[in-house]
């Protein structure tokens, strides 16, 4: 066992998850994008130092490999994973905590995937039910608790999806000693540093999943790499990066990966914009069913009561079978 | 560890304990016969999986020694979360209750429990994983005399040092001065003290340091290993628990207080308890400490040694009510070690 190595994806499990039921790969990618965002923003709101945060998205990557995307709530499982890693870091959150973030995070109230300047958001319709004794940026008891039992059931899950491997190596603090063992002159370290870091944290966004493909020693010396070279930093002129034992091909690939995030998140943020019909906010399955809808396909795998519960996680190909094979019953029989 | 196996698969036997987050049964696997302990995770209607039990499991599915509790399988059903271990009968400190000349053990046994105590240590300590919490309750003792590691509960990996970690670890009697002095940057040499501890404690039957609270475990400890001062350990003033008016006590000899043990162990009790961490030898050293040539000086005396252990053992088998068999010790031991 190594702490400084992570399990990466099969070749098999990614090619897996370009099969599952009818969802297309662009939808797939920017609800990965969406919810690893959604995990960052939490974790701001929690406190929760980046080293937490960066590990909750590692882990929902690996969780999305072996289970499809839309049997729970985006939400959810991003919250799911971003208390497992919180409970077992120094920095714990309560349940309490976390269904105080999601929900403003997923109100009107919060600019979380809307534009800075956008209007403000719309009166609650006549019809909502009158404000209670506490603010509406607070959800309520039975709210929490549905969120409670949601959020146990899930953690469960996801335990038993990664076989508790819940263990994430990250770069970060490799890269940080890459960076001293380099000591790149006429440059303030801290510039070069702050642009590691940010490449390092944007590509935990990518739906590329650099983080399940790749060591965390590549990722964080093609970080290393797209600072130095962003802020004219002179590299050693050594292949330097074997050293670290990264292969110039590995590197090449990871380089061009993280470079593209910048164009390729500005795409997704359209295409979620397009989804949400242009209110903005997270993305949610039903958004998601709405977007499958227009497209004109079926997902087997679809949303039962909009709660994400156990139940919720419903129907699946089996079952919809059955219900199927009842309602043509049903048929027979009223024509017979 | 494939999920799929119904709680079904095992006979629960009685119950042998009841630890801090968990009860544990004696149980026996359907299939094979064998006996496996049982360890029932109570999920906390609040909070959930316990994350002593997510460390506990991610930690010991991948650490595999002859020295350390084989964690065989999960069961991990909607409502329950049950851990299989391999079956112990019992742990080190009911066996020096038991065993034991008033909770002393023979230097034979001590000597090889050490040596599998530290390779256990050693095995954890190459892979990164600290146990932080090493007690005589949670070494856990076999029929054939082997020790294993228990309770990963409070284990955890260490990479690159990135935050501190939290300094609430290892019960009172077996931490180490730095951790009691506030250090959150502690690193293997944590599990050292403990072991030094515990090797003093399984001669003498008595712990070395019982302290009551963080302060009089310091004394304690002042006491026999002597008050170190700034010369004596550089940086020692810079710990947030560093007093100005500790009283300055003079070392004391290690053989004058443990009289029971010989001048090599002596020489390897002094290594493990430094008060310095960086001065405390490592497990692997220690394994090469000359304490142990005469139990493990080659492999062929390891052979001999294990063959010693099964003809002792058939012995028993032999003649059920003889003395001193470690068979006798009753099963209701305390398993909050698993």
């Amino acid at each position: 066992m190594s702490h400084m190595t992570n399990p990466l994806a099969t070749p098999d499990q990614l090619f897996q998850r370009r099969s599952y039921g009818a969802l297309p790969i662009e939808l797939q990618d920017a609800i990965f994008f969406a919810t690893q965002c959604l995990t960052q923003a939490a974790g701001i709101l929690l406190e929760l130092p980046q080293s937490v945060t960066a590990q909750a998205n590692v882990l929902l990557a690996r969780y999305w490999l072996v289970e499809p995307p839309m049997s729970h709530e985006f939400s959810d499982v991003s919250a799911a994973t971003l208390y497992l890693v919180a409970k077992l870091s120094p920095t714990p959150r309560s349940p309490r905590d976390l269904s105080n973030t999601y929900f403003y995070l997923l109100s009107p109230h919060t600019s979380f995937f809307r534009p800075p300047n956008s209007p403000p958001p719309p009166p609650p319709p006549p019809t909502a039910p009158p404000a209670s004794a506490s603010p509406s940026h607070l959800p309520t008891e039975s709210t929490y608790l549905r969120f409670h039992t949601r959020l146990l059931h899930l953690e469960a899950h996801i335990l038993h999806a990664l076989s508790f491997n819940t263990h994430a190596a990250l770069p970060h603090p490799l890269a940080i000693t890459y960076l001293q063992a380099l000591d790149f002159l006429h440059v303030r370290k801290e510039t070069v540093a702050r642009t590691t870091i940010q490449y390092l944290n944007a590509a935990l966004l990518s739906p590329q999943m650099l983080y399940l493909t790749h060591q965390p020693n590549a990722l964080a010396v093609a970080a290393v790499y797209n600072a130095a070279r962003d802020v004219g930093a002179k590299m050693p002129e050594c292949e330097w990066w074997e050293v670290f034992d990264v292969e110039r091909e590995e590197l090449g690939f990871l380089v061009v990966g993280m470079r593209s995030l910048v164009g390729w998140g500005a795409q997704m943020r359209r295409e979620l914009d397009e989804m949400t019909g242009g209110k903005g906010g997270m993305v949610r399955r039903r958004d998601v069913e709405a977007e499958l809808g227009r497209r004109g396909i079926r997902v087997g795998n679809g949303e039962g009561d909009g709660g994400g519960g156990p139940e919720g996680s419903g129907l699946d190909a089996e079952e919809e079978m059955a219900r199927r094979m009842d309602e043509k019953m049903a048929e027979v029989e009223m024509a017979s | 560890m494939d999920g799929k196996r119904h709680p079904n698969s095992f006979q629960q036997l009685e119950k042998l304990g009841e630890g801090t987050y968990a009860t544990v049964f004696k149980g026996r696997n359907r299939q094979t016969g064998d006996l496996v302990a049982l360890k029932e995770i109570h999920l906390d209607s609040e909070e959930g999986t316990p994350s002593t039990a997510i460390r506990e499991i991610s930690l010991m599915k991948e650490l595999k020694h002859e020295n350390i509790v084989a964690l065989h399988d999960v069961i991990h059903t909607e409502n329950k979360l049950m851990l299989v271990f391999e079956y112990m009968d019992g742990d080190l400190k009911k066996f020096m209750d038991t065993q034991g000349e008033r909770g002393a053990l023979k230097p034979v046994i001590v000597k090889s429990f050490m040596y599998q105590l530290l390779k256990g240590i050693a095995f954890c300590h190459t892979n990164r994983v600290l146990h932080r919490d090493l007690k005589p309750q949670n070494l856990l003792i076999n029929s054939k005399l082997q020790l294993k590691l228990g309770d990963f509960g409070l284990a955890r990996a260490f990479g690159i040092p990135v935050n501190t970690f939290s300094n609430e670890v290892v019960t009172l009697w077996y931490r180490a001065p730095d951790v009691l002095l506030g250090s959150r940057t502690y690193n293997t040499s944590i599990d050292i003290w403990s072991a030094g501890c515990i090797m003093a404690e399984m001669f003498s039957g008595r712990p070395l340091f019982p302290g009551t609270t963080n302060e009089d475990q310091i004394i304690r400890i002042f006491r026999i290993m002597g008050t170190p001062t700034e010369r004596t350990w550089p940086g020692l003033s810079q710990f947030p628990e560093y007093k100005t008016t500790w009283q300055m006590y003079a070392t004391q000899l290690l053989s004058t207080i443990l009289p029971q043990i010989d001048p090599v162990g002596i020489d390897l009790l002094q290594r493990l308890l430094q008060l310095r961490p960086e001065l405390r030898i490592s497990a692997a050293e220690a394994l090469t400490h000359p304490w142990f040539n005469s139990l493990m000086g080659s492999q062929a005396g390891q052979r001999q040694h294990a063959q010693h252990h099964q003809a002792q053992q058939q012995q028993q088998m032999m003649h059920p009510q003889g003395q001193g068999g470690y068979q006798q010790v009753p099963s209701q031991g305390n398993y909050g070690a698993y």
